[in-house]
């Protein structure tokens, strides 16, 4: 699935892991196959086919709380869930709200988008610090996708994580336009220096430096596009800190990208290297995305519950992620409750439509 | 590879308990009810966070291990005893912190590097502790060695508390008069909410725990 050199040996083919299934890899866990309706009633389920999870892991059944309305409405509650409380509104100094959604398909490509502010901002009243932005471009096909998360110890990266998803994707679609090719580098660089042009508006300065911009709007991007191509879609991606992006194939998740926590490692550390930063040796990952597989582009808020997606997590989407869930659904979806988990949480989802009979790309 | 519960920071409170502290032990006790009240009242931040609080003399006694605050219910005492020996405390982390992170990783969680906050009012009984000291902080042999952040009230001496510090920026001296249950409960809350949200160590190729300085306390290496 992923073309070229990778930055690290974990991400595979999905081709290649369905021969090495064949050849005796564990594959998809038998756990994942007793059935445990995720919603309380069937009837009140998303409308797409897509929502058919049937979980083996018995996550707590979801209870209405304190908030009205039917059941299934309260997060999805995975092991232990987070306290319950009613979000505060976030200080901003523009409107940020709690959760956005999006979703739409081109004629080759599904698309879903969610960004969920994170139960420790929602309990201390700061804004959503992630955000993403996904387009189509009509003269390619192609889709553009930008995720950001602002680093929480900048002032306002929140307007951080907006300015870079927004001007990676304006970037990508000049050169899309211009015909000269996708130069990824550039997106990341272009991202950069909107970062300090808006830190010297936002500070009234004419020159600002990278400590200062750093301090007010520091932010991860992960960005990159997705085209339909001869032999089904593919694309390039490139990565500033620690969000991250999968190919999830056959229910289990392949990184793409450096990864924030090696799972052997002694310790965890919670440090990244975000815009306006630009690390030394920035290089695009090439990949292509077979028929029945999901891109997947997510903050950290998603990639450390997830891990290495063997976990209660994981299957959680892996079973409601084989196929496009409505938009609002990969924003409940993403709302899931579990203890200690409490970032900001966003996601896009790409997933190749299957081809019409008799038509060729 | 199991599932991943969550992250969580382990941070050990070691305290003297020797005889010169029973000057002051209404105020390490308080400190610990005012330690509690701020986490119990940021569910979030407890909820990654497992406590310890160790008290040391002539040898550590357990008052609380690795807890979950939100678990629970009454706030342990720290009790006045003999002796102040530094290289008691320093043998029983020695092991007691590897045999905690392996217990928490065989729980399922993931875990940042453990911050152990050292309090104490005066020097060492005994000489011979900066040995055990020395292997406990050497990663090369403790691959579990934790930030120790020292705190030095009454009559600690400046220069015994930077040796314990892991950082000349983790070594602090309280002001005299100051609530030192206030400025220790803020600084575990600085110390947590900086781990977690990954703190301000941005341009470290191989970042680190940043503490702040808490309020009440000078940093050591100023009064050196």
């Amino acid at each position: 699935m992923i073309k070229g050199k990778l930055p690290f040996g974990n991400a595979r083919r999905s081709g290649q892991h369905r021969q090495l299934d064949a050849e005796g890899d564990p594959g998809i866990p038998a756990a994942r196959t007793s059935p445990r309706p995720l919603f309380s009633d069937a009837s009140a389920a998303p409308e797409s086919s897509a929502w058919h999870a049937e979980p083996a892991v018995p996550f707590a059944e979801p209870e209405g709380g304190k908030q009205g309305g039917p059941p299934q409405w309260a997060p999805i509650v995975v092991d232990e869930p987070i306290v319950d409380f009613e979000p505060k509104p976030p200080t901003t100094n523009s409107y940020r709200p709690d959760t956005v959604f999006d979703g739409w398909s081109s004629e080759y490509l599904t698309v879903r988008l969610a960004s969920v502010r994170g139960y420790s901002h929602r309990y201390s009243g700061l804004p959503r610090q992630d955000d993403a932005v996904v387009e189509f471009h009509r003269g390619s096909g192609a889709v553009l996708f930008a995720v950001a998360d602002g680093v929480s110890s900048a002032r306002q990266s929140d307007v951080g994580a907006s300015t870079a998803c927004m001007t990676a994707i304006a970037t990508m679609r000049r050169q899309l336009d211009t015909g000269r090719g996708m130069d990824l580098t550039y997106v990341a660089e272009d991202a950069a220096r909107s970062l300090t042009a808006q830190a010297a508006q936002m500070l009234d300065q004419d020159q600002v430096t990278a400590a200062a911009v750093e301090e007010l709007l520091a932010t991860t991007l992960v960005a990159g596009y997705i085209a339909p191509s001869a032999d089904g879609c593919g694309g390039a991606i490139i990565q500033i800190g620690d969000s991250s992006a999968w190919i999830l194939a056959q229910d289990r998740f392949y990184p793409m990208l450096e990864q924030k926590n090696d799972p052997h490692a002694e310790f965890i550390s919670s440090a990244v290297s975000p815009l306006p930063r630009i690390p030394e040796h920035l290089a695009a990952v090439e990949f292509s995305l077979c028929s029945g597989d999901a891109l997947l582009i997510g903050t950290d808020g998603f990639g450390d519950p997830l891990g290495d997606g063997e976990g209660k997590v994981g299957y959680l989407f892996a079973e409601n992620l084989r196929r496009p869930p409505p938009g609002r659904g990969l924003a409940h979806l993403l709302d899931f409750s579990r203890d200690t988990f409490d970032d900001d949480r966003t996601l896009v989802a790409v997933w190749p439509r299957p081809p019409k009979p008799g038509v060729t790309k | 590879m199991p599932d991943t519960k969550g992250h969580l920071l382990p941070v050990y409170i070691l305290a003297d308990e020797s005889a010169s502290m029973t000057i002051c032990a209404q105020e390490l006790n308080a400190g610990l009810v005012s330690l509690f009240e701020a986490l119990r009242a940021e569910p979030m931040v407890a909820a990654k966070v497992r406590l310890s609080i160790l008290g040391f003399s002539d040898d550590v006694e357990v008052r609380l291990s690795l807890a979950d605050l939100r678990n629970e219910e009454g706030v342990p005492s720290l009790k006045i005893r003999n002796i102040t020996d530094y290289g008691a405390a320093f043998e029983d982390l020695l092991t007691r912190i590897p045999s905690d992170i392996g217990r928490l990783k065989n729980s399922g969680y993931l875990v940042h590097r453990p911050a152990v906050f050292f309090l104490s009012d005066g020097q060492p009984s005994k000489s011979g502790w900066l040995e055990p000291y020395g292997r406990l902080t050497n990663k090369a042999t403790t691959a579990a060695a934790p930030n120790i952040i020292a705190c030095g009230v009454g009559s600690a001496k400046a220069e015994t508390i930077l040796q314990v510090a892991t950082k000349d920026e983790f070594a602090f001296m309280s002001k005299d008069g100051a609530d030192i249950g206030v400025a220790i409960a803020k600084f575990f809350v600085a110390l947590t909410a900086s781990v977690v949200q990954s703190g301000r160590s941005l341009t470290s190729a191989n970042p680190e725990l940043v503490v702040e300085k808490p309020e009440g306390f000078h940093m050591a290496i100023d009064v050196v």
